[in-house]
């Protein structure tokens, strides 16, 4: 997958770029409204994360740009401003999602890699993971081709997991994803055992190989490693 | 009391004093004008009996004539003194009227006279009684009409001042109304005004920047919370952490995620009351409430809490955002608040939203729990859920309302 990272908090865009380049991705960067304006004019992107507040100009605009000339490259806004009228005119403009700073570079790729599935497999929603296949339209698994029922937060999770292969995902992030962040429980953790030991039992039962990994108590990794 | 009332008060009393002072001397200056009068009269009479003494060296003759009476009594030498007295005037037989009298003497051919003259004074009086009886009613007259002027002069001048004070009530430092400036020629309300319009216009004017300040600094705080989260992800993705370091990650992790929960909140905070949140929509409540209790079930069964709900269809317009932020809170709370084991009973009905929830056996603090920061003792939530709940509860002209009838605490949305 071949990313435009835009934004211009060096901290941010570095871990970014990082997570998705360990995870094969090629990413550019840009730093500013011109920088990231001659980009889009000169290369197509799988996904392009835009962030709305740029020095030399706005995001919004950057996006405008992109519809203008029919460009199909996905588009994520990453905003401080957590304001809905931001937020719906992103959408309305024709951006596939948006994400409000801070986040957890977890979600950050799951949302990514939503978008990307969305792009590139027109219409035929399936995720396949080794003997893993996954029906997101009809929120199905199979394991050997032998349906395995998950409940609708194992499955988010399981979804979330393999987008995110081969990184530790910290309980937060998880609980977060999974309750959203108005959630504040001190044992929530515990839920999120209970979950994954759920994933972990039905795929085996199912015969299918255990992906997920505990990760020094901070959190999990899915790896087929 | 009124400033016209005790005005008017200190008028009345004030002119009643004086009135009766200076009724008090008139009336004694008038007696002694006249009294002085009749003396000179009584005086010119006793001249004229001296003149025919002396002339006619007998006593004059003695007749009545309509208002003097005279009368000589033959009494030892020098006994009289000569002086004027009040006395009665004879009218008719036994018909006496006040008078005043002048005794005086006489000396002739020896013998010595008392002389008594007596003059009638009705008339005197009752020339006193009308003047006094015009002036007193005139007074009164005057008082009336003073009371009466006063009474809509004052109302008329004071209506300015009213005015400000029905501005300065309806003042609102979260609203966008200014003070309007109150048109006056008196120059203590003008000026009255012109304060009052631009104390208005500097507190709207702090209370923004104080507004902007926490929206600033809230928005400023976002961007380093987002690194130290991402940089935080990055870190765990490297190898090899001791037990001791991931503890100190999760720890680190926990503070982060209260921290941008805390800045969440307080960011919204300022957006409700900006009412900022204008995506108003018809929302199925009961709906909503599925969704969410759906969305929570395994919160409510790890605390093995049961719930019961009994859900009516309702509909209300507003911000879907704000009304999850809402509901999220108050089911929340009711689970934070909770004990393993507890209840939650949730009914919807047109009317309200009533969530009640089993906890401790003490009621909370009614008007603390919805302010700032206000956190009972043990809580992990940010102290701002309640203070945002109340406030989105305003923004749509709803109420939230605590109580507590053990062994639930209540709150109860009326719509």
């Amino acid at each position: 997958m071949k990313l435009l990272i835009i934004e211009d908090e060096e901290g941010l865009r570095e871990s970014i770029e990082e997570y998705f380049t360990e995870a094969g991705n090629i990413c550019e960067t840009a730093v500013s409204y011109p920088a990231a304006m001659a980009k889009i004019e000169l290369y197509r992107y799988d996904c392009i994360l835009l962030d709305i507040t740029l020095p030399g100009g706005n995001g919004i605009s950057i996006l405008k740009k992109l519809k203008e000339n029919n460009y199909t490259d996905g588009v994520l806004i990453i905003s401080a401003k957590n304001s809905l009228d931001d937020r719906l005119q992103g959408l309305d403009l024709g951006a596939d999602d948006y994400l409000v700073k801070p986040f957890h570079l977890s979600e950050l790729k799951a949302r990514v890699s939503a978008i990307i599935r969305r792009k590139m497999y027109n219409g035929s929603n399936l995720l396949i993971f080794n003997e893993l296949n996954i029906d997101l339209q009809a929120k199905t698994v199979k394991v050997h081709d032998k349906p395995v029922k998950f409940t609708r937060k194992e499955f988010d999770l399981l979804i979330y997991f393999i987008a995110n292969k081969g990184k530790v995902i910290s309980k937060n992030a998880i609980a977060e994803h999974l309750w959203g962040d108005g959630i504040d429980l001190a044992n929530n953790f515990d839920f999120i055992y209970s979950h994954i030991k759920n994933i972990r039992k039905k795929i085996v039962e199912a015969g299918g190989n255990d992906y997920i990994q505990a990760a020094y108590g901070m959190g999990y990794k899915f790896t087929d490693q | 009391m009124k400033l016209l009332t005790l005005y008017n008060r200190v008028n009345i009393i004030t002119t009643i004093v004086v009135m009766l002072i200076t009724g008090i001397i008139y009336y004694r200056a008038i007696s002694w004008i006249l009294n002085d009068q009749n003396d000179k009269a009584l005086k010119v009479e006793e001249d004229e009996i001296f003149d025919y003494v002396k002339l006619n060296n007998r006593l004059p003759q003695v007749f009545d004539s309509k208002d003097q009476q005279i009368s000589f009594t033959e009494t030892s030498p020098n006994s009289i003194r000569r002086e004027f007295i009040n006395t009665k005037y004879r009218k008719d037989k036994n018909e006496y009227e006040s008078g005043r009298g002048l005794i005086s003497s006489v000396r002739v051919n020896g013998k010595y006279y008392k002389i008594l003259i007596v003059e009638s004074k009705v008339e005197t009086e009752d020339l006193i009684q009308i003047i006094f009886g015009i002036t007193i009613g005139v007074i009164l007259f005057l008082l009336l009409v003073l009371l009466v002027a006063n009474r809509l002069i004052l109302n008329r001048l004071w209506q300015p001042f009213y005015a400000i004070l029905k501005e300065l009530k309806l003042f609102n430092i979260a609203d966008n109304q200014e003070i309007a400036q109150t048109f006056t020629n008196i120059e203590e309300f003008k000026e009255l005004s012109q304060a009052a319009t631009a104390m208005s216009a500097k507190a709207k004017h702090d209370y923004k920047d104080l507004k902007a300040f926490t929206e600033n600094a809230s928005h400023e705080l976002l961007t380093p919370i987002a690194v130290i989260n991402s940089k935080l992800d990055t870190l765990i993705q490297t190898e090899n952490f001791s037990d001791r370091q991931s503890k100190l990650l999760t720890d680190l992790y926990s503070a982060v995620s209260r921290l941008s929960r805390l800045n969440q909140s307080l960011l919204l905070l300022v957006k409700i009351e900006n009412k900022l949140m204008t995506d108003q929509q018809n929302i199925n409540l009961r709906q909503l409430l599925e969704e969410m209790l759906m969305q929570l079930e395994d919160i409510f069964l790890d605390k093995q809490i049961t719930v019961t709900t009994n859900l009516a269809d309702k509909e209300i317009i507003a911000s879907r955002y704000l009304i999850e932020i809402l509901l999220n809170n108050l089911i929340i709370n009711a689970v934070r608040h909770n004990y393993p084991g507890g209840h939650i009973i949730i009914k919807l009905t047109a009317d309200s939203l009533i969530i009640k929830n089993s906890g401790d056996d003490a009621p909370l603090h009614e008007e603390q729990i919805f302010t700032r920061f206000h956190k009972s003792s043990g809580s992990e939530g940010s102290g701002l859920g309640l203070t945002i709940s109340k406030q989105i509860c305003e923004n749509f002209n709803l109420s939230l309302q605590y109580q507590f009838q053990a062994p639930y605490h209540t709150f109860t949305v009326i719509f």
